[in-house]
């Protein structure tokens, strides 16, 4: 019989041997950039001149800056209208599904997609299919409805942009609320059924407590996803953010300001601190209510 | 726990050296001087040209290092998106190349931060050699200098579809030159065609301001000018134009790609373009190819607009002598020629449009576009002002926006657009 392996002597530093690569990944890509982003808020920085602090005025200046407020009202409208969609469809998508029946795969299959899709080419297929002259508006003139303007009204596209984000997303919630269903013990839908309840009040009386915590992750990080958006806009509204920039939003704003040579690079930092200063205030927002519902 | 806090101690310093090896630019470069011995390694950096001329570069390496024994060129190319941001970082981390293709509003901010040489200094034996227009090209207002060699110019056709010219009763073979001309048959084409086909698919930018007269900037170079009554007026017709959907709808997301393709389809009838695009048309679109009309850019002072690609040198190289010397090489008479073969692009060298390759009709479409651009390049204006910025771009496209879907006046709108690109100004 082999002796037991034993540890002859205990390295005091060998904890931070193990962490080591961790530690030095995300302190060189996420700590020392967040530093930096947070550091160059209070400068002048521009791209190729180093810049001086200037205390608060950048976050002065983004209070008085139009493009900024435009931004953050489409970063708002976004979860508005993104992320209720994305915690309630998926669901009823997985509900779907969920029942293994011949052929279902393949629908699984046919759902998730959109999610391995690139966005890009997502992207213009679907400025090819809502373009004034393309498949739906020829539809919508073939039917007597007349053209729709959904890339060049700037609510419309808006709404246009919201609409692939939420095709696109369908697929990867239907997976996680997929795997939360199959943890619903069938007992409680069976006595449900005993004392009388029919598919709609086992559904709101036992499917979406026994969910609720999957449906909190899912507002969680949609509602995230939803205020950095940045690709579907980019694509759909272009470069400039949509008629006269009124779909820009926060993240596109952050490229915009940011890049390029003379690009303000304090004042793009600023309004990343706002919009991780906003994700952080979404998230407790989200957890808070959920620990209410809890309790 | 005195190894412990070594070990820490190690982990910040593993941590921090890389970081601070990253933030150091150094100004250690080089010197201004290029009468020395022309050698030494040298990186060379393009944009967007390996996919379509890898051999002709190659070539043209080798040609170089073999007229300099003791030189070595690498080169790298960039992909044409994101090229100033890719300057932006190895400008600002110390790695810009020795010698980099260039346009004028993009060696203009390098310049500012010293990054560039003047070749009025390092090269002006050479100025004789390249076109007066080309040369000046690459000044920068408030500075004494030149910044890069010009290298190839370019001055797209305007093409247009005779088909939908002739269904809205105009003369196809008489197709707008002014801008005056342009309203009053965009006009009458929308009205024919009910709305439904556009004559322009594109916003006025800034180029367009220009050609129709309008002074773009103070004459201290100072601040911008293009609010005056000449750029309202302009806005003001673009404002009727879009009103009767002369101008396609979705003009104000428009990109160039976007506006091609309703050219291509026939959504609107008249779009800028290159010689490269006949290709195009009548690969796919072999019905628009057949009614395909070119002609020039449209212009109220005579002028059409000039593109304007140059060579800079890195005022940080260690081989300037080399830097200079290849800079040189690219962009002179016979290397030009022989790229201009290559590609629709025109050489910015004295006399080399005077060559029959840019005078001599052969009866193809092909020959005849680029003798037309050669012939319109002789008086063409660069019309885009050197510190017009991508984000100044950006606040007069949303400003003509705003005055096109009525938000704003046409002089409430210019006049924004001017306050916020004077104010990009002048934080440089």
């Amino acid at each position: 019989m082999a002796a037991p392996l034993r540890i002859k002597r205990q390295l005091p530093f060998g904890p931070w041997l193990f962490a080591a690569p961790g530690l030095l990944v995300t302190g060189a890509f996420v700590l020392y950039p967040f530093g930096s982003t947070l550091a160059n808020s209070f400068t002048d920085r521009r791209t190729l001149v180093p810049g001086h602090f200037v205390g608060l005025a950048n976050f002065r200046e983004l209070l008085h800056d139009e493009m900024f407020w435009t931004g953050l009202r489409n970063s708002v409208l976004y979860i508005l209208g993104v992320v209720p969609a994305l915690v309630v469809l998926p669901l009823l998508l997985a509900l779907l599904v969920r029942k293994n029946i011949p052929g279902i795969t393949f629908f699984r299959s046919v759902f998730y997609t959109p999610v391995v899709a690139s966005i890009v080419v997502v992207g213009l297929i679907w400025v090819w299919l809502l373009d004034e002259r393309g498949l739906v508006n020829s539809l919508l003139e073939s039917v007597g409805i007349g053209r729709i303007g959904f890339l060049s009204d700037q609510w419309l596209l808006l709404l246009s942009a919201m609409a692939v984000t939420v095709w696109k997303g369908l697929g990867y919630y239907m997976i996680i609320y997929m795997a939360a269903l199959a943890n619903v013990p069938r007992e409680l839908h069976e006595a449900a059924a005993v004392d009388g309840a029919g598919p709609v009040r086992r559904f709101l009386s036992v499917t979406v407590p026994a969910v609720r915590s999957t449906m909190v992750l899912v507002a969680a990080l949609s509602s995230v996803a939803a205020f950095k958006v940045f690709s579907e806009v980019y694509l759909m509204a272009g470069p400039s953010g949509g008629p006269a920039g009124e779909d820009t939003t926060l993240v596109m704003l952050v490229q915009r300001t940011g890049t390029g040579l003379t690009g303000r690079v304090g004042y793009a930092c600023a309004l990343s601190v706002v919009v991780f200063a906003v994700t952080v205030v979404l998230m407790l927002l989200v957890l808070r209510a959920d620990r209410r519902e809890e309790s | 726990m005195p190894m412990s806090r070594r070990a820490l101690a190690a982990a910040v310093v593993a941590l921090v050296l890389p970081l601070s090896a990253c933030g150091s630019g150094g100004d250690d470069g080089g010197t201004t001087d290029a009468s020395g011995k022309v050698e030494g390694d040298i990186t060379f950096q393009t944009w967007n040209l390996r996919a379509n001329f890898k051999s002709y570069f190659e070539d043209l390496i080798a040609g170089f290092e073999h007229k300099y024994p003791g030189t070595h060129v690498k080169w790298v190319d960039q992909p044409a998106e994101g090229y100033a941001d890719k300057l932006g970082a190895d400008a600002a981390g110390g790695t810009l190349p020795d010698v980099v293709n260039v346009s004028p509003d993009l060696v203009a901010p390098l310049a500012r931060a010293g990054l560039v040489l003047d070749l009025d200094k390092a090269a002006a034996k050479y100025r004789p050699e390249y076109l007066d227009a080309a040369w000046s090209s690459h000044r920068v207002p408030g500075m004494n200098g030149t910044y890069a060699f010009p290298w190839y110019l370019n001055t797209g056709p305007l093409f247009y579809n005779k088909a939908l010219f002739t269904k809205a009763g105009l003369d196809p073979d008489q197709p707008p030159r002014t801008y005056d001309e342009l309203f009053t048959d965009a006009l009458r084409m929308a009205e024919k065609s009910d709305g439904k086909v556009a004559t322009l698919a594109n916003v006025p930018t800034i180029e367009d301001f220009g050609r129709y007269g309008v002074p773009l900037m103070n004459e201290q170079g100072t601040g911008f000018a293009f609010n005056d009554p000449k750029g309202v007026e302009l806005l003001t017709k673009y404002k009727a134009l879009y009103d009767a959907k002369a101008l396609d709808p979705q003009a104000l997301t428009a990109t160039g790609e976007s506006s091609g393709k309703k050219f291509l389809t026939g959504a609107v009838a008249m779009n800028p373009g290159s010689a490269l695009d006949l290709g195009n048309f009548k690969k796919n679109a072999p019905g628009l190819y057949r009614n395909i009309g070119i002609t020039d850019q449209i212009t109220s002072t005579g002028h059409v607009n000039m593109y304007v690609m140059g060579v800079m040198v890195n005022s940080r190289t260690r081989h300037t002598p080399a830097a200079v010397a290849f800079a040189h090489f690219v962009t002179d008479a016979r290397n030009q020629m022989s790229f201009a073969k290559k590609v629709a692009i025109f050489p910015s060298t004295a006399g080399s449009l005077d060559d029959p390759y840019f005078t001599k009709e052969d009866g193809t479409d092909e020959t005849r576009v680029r003798i037309a651009a050669a012939k319109s390049l002789k008086n063409a204006v660069n019309y885009t002002p050197v510190l017009f910025s991508e984000q100044m771009k950006t606040a007069l496209r949303n400003e003509v926006a705003k005055a096109l879907q009525g938000k704003e006046s046409p002089q409430e709108a210019l006049d924004n657009a001017v306050k916020a690109a004077d104010r990009l100004l002048q934080q440089g």
